[in-house]
């Protein structure tokens, strides 16, 4: 007990520390142990070893729906890093020049940050449902009858949809992170490019962006996490089987349809989700690790 | 730095402000077709309503019982902020004021957090819940909320950090115990921090989906991000129900952001610059 009391550092962090093991890091664990199982969640469990594993990569059903989730979770990344990104850092840069209006601007471009995923699927609804919504009866009040379709029903655009509404309802933060970023470049260097003849846009490659490099490796190691995890927004708009023909399936939904059992498809079966959730978690670590490589390279070079 | 009059900036301005008007132009649709009835929407689900009624709001908030959701919300999200400000405020201070072996492996492993999202480990979370009977219950909610304090904890860290050691040494001298240090001495210096951090979290937990959706099953703890989905998923049958739910659902944050929003930024920020 005295050596406790000398350490008063610990009685600080062991509620913290107690809490943050068994209920975040204990259960990537745990979660692995289930995956060698295979449990209905209420029945017994039996010991499968890598069954499930092997079921997911070799049974043609399911090995498809992986490979279209896990597909849709990095074109979703994807499209966050090559169309969002850029949006938000020229938003950003625009803003740092003190565009007209830009005060008032700044803030309602961070509102939908308030906005839960739900509100935001509810916006979409408004917007997109065929019947009721608002693109489609302003369409039919202006004869232009010919563009309705039915939005998120159709394949090809539900994606695109989907992307456009995640990047408006993202596109403040990584703003944010931005700009502040860009405040802290010092004065002499963004006047020394001035003076030496740099016009808006040469100053943005060559001055701008190496000295934010700090956030946009924050941004982009976000938004990768983000990307390959996404749940909320798809489950709100389309339901925990991805929509239609799965254009809007991601790995969480699959591992939440697994994990929880929905109605369409049968019941739960906990040992099967952990294999998906185990898979899933390599996966992020290894993006983790190669993004932390790859990126300290660059942060060392700049 | 002279403001920029080029045409290009000018457009620019005008694509955002077009970008503005469609936020406010939903916000106040959606507001307006809560006034309406059903036939109203039916004829036209935008436009101001002809004969404004309150029929809406009543029958949500007093049959539907989103009065109730509301005030589960309300409860939930006050106990959790409180209880995460309490836990990673702590922990980042102990991990910040004091020196001793392990202390960056610990900062690591706290931050590690950061990467691997709460869903992850779900399952088990959900498994150990049941066991102990917390599924269904504010307090199992707490908890994880609780557990769930790497981004807090790295801003909290940061702060405490670039407090000065002269204050606490004082405060010994003057007889102070550890604990009382950090209350009376540290933590009204860092009360900034204590709000931006605050604000954020009740941000995030007041529009969580993903932790009630799993844990808060039976209808009287429900949240009102829940009841919300709820509507969306019964859209044809209640759609004139949907839009005072959002109203409501949205306005306290409306209301939060209005008076907070520089706080919330600078919270967002403090970890990307360098210093």
């Amino acid at each position: 007990m005295k050596k406790i009391k000398k350490m008063p550092y610990l009685w600080f962090i062991l509620p913290g520390l107690i809490l943050y093991i068994v209920f975040m890091m204990a259960p990537m664990l745990t979660s692995f142990y289930l995956s060698l199982f295979s449990w209905n969640g209420i029945g017994s469990m039996k010991f499968i070893s890598f069954d499930n594993y092997i079921k997911l990569f070799t049974e043609s059903r399911s090995f498809d729906m992986f490979t279209n989730a896990l597909g849709n979770n990095i074109k979703y990344v994807l499209c966050m890093l090559i169309i969002i990104m850029p949006i938000q850092l020229l938003l950003a840069y625009a803003f740092h020049m003190k565009i007209k209006g830009y005060r008032t601007l700044q803030l309602l471009v961070f509102l939908p940050f308030v906005f839960s995923t739900v509100i935001v699927g509810f916006f979409v609804m408004e917007l997109f449902n065929p019947n009721f919504g608002i693109i489609n009866t302003v369409l039919k009040n202006l004869n232009l009858e010919q563009l309705i379709t039915s939005w998120l029903g159709d394949r090809n655009k539900a994606f695109p949809i989907f992307v456009a509404v995640a990047g408006w309802q993202g596109l403040g933060v990584g703003m944010m992170l931005f700009l502040s970023n860009m405040k802290s470049i010092p004065m002499d260097i963004m006047e020394a490019s001035e003076i030496d003849g740099a016009g808006a846009f040469s100053k943005f490659f060559s001055v701008v962006i190496p000295c934010i490099i700090p956030s946009i490796i924050n941004v982009l190691v976000l938004d990768v996490i983000w990307g390959l995890t996404v749940f909320d927004l798809p489950y709100v708009i389309v339901g925990p089987n991805g929509g239609v023909n799965g254009s809007l399936d991601f790995m969480n939904l699959f591992f939440y349809r697994n994990a929880f059992g929905t109605g369409y498809s049968g019941e739960a079966q906990v040992g099967f989700a952990s294999a998906i959730g185990t898979v899933l978690f390599v996966v992020i670590l290894a993006i983790s690790i190669f993004q932390t490589n790859f990126l300290n390279k660059i942060d060392l070079e700049s | 730095m002279n403001r920029k009059r080029s045409k290009g900036w000018n457009f620019v301005s005008f694509i955002l402000l077009i970008y503005v008007v469609i936020v406010l132009f939903l916000l106040l649709s959606t507001v307006f077709a809560s006034f309406k009835t059903k036939s109203q929407l039916a004829e036209s689900i935008v436009g101001i309503p002809n004969n404004p009624t309150l029929n809406n709001y009543i029958q949500i908030l007093f049959v539907d019982g989103f009065l109730k959701y509301m005030l589960n919300s309300v409860i939930l999200t006050c106990i959790s902020v409180a209880a995460v400000l309490m836990v990673s405020s702590m922990t980042a201070y102990g991990l910040a004021r004091y020196r001793f072996k392990g202390r960056y492996f610990l900062q690591m492993f706290f931050l590690l957090g950061l990467m691997f999202p709460i869903q992850l480990g779900i399952l088990p979370n959900f498994l150990l819940l049941n066991k102990l009977g917390l599924v269904n219950t504010f307090a199992g909610m707490v908890l994880l909320y609780s557990a769930n304090i790497s981004f807090p904890f790295f801003i909290f860290f940061k702060a405490f950090q670039k407090l000065p050691a002269s204050l606490e040494e004082a405060a010994r001298i003057d007889g102070a115990n550890e604990f009382s240090i950090y209350f009376r001495v540290m933590l009204p210096i860092a009360r900034p921090v204590f709000i931006t951090v605050g604000l954020i979290t009740f941000v995030n937990l007041w529009n969580d989906f993903y932790l009630p959706l799993v844990f808060l099953s039976k209808d009287n703890v429900k949240t009102m991000t829940l009841a919300i989905q709820k509507y969306l998923a019964n859209f044809l049958k209640n759609w004139d129900l949907v839009f005072p739910a959002v109203v409501l659902g949205v306005l306290p944050l409306i209301i939060i952001f209005i008076f907070g929003a520089d706080k919330i930024v600078e919270g967002l920020t403090a970890g990307s610059t360098k210093e």
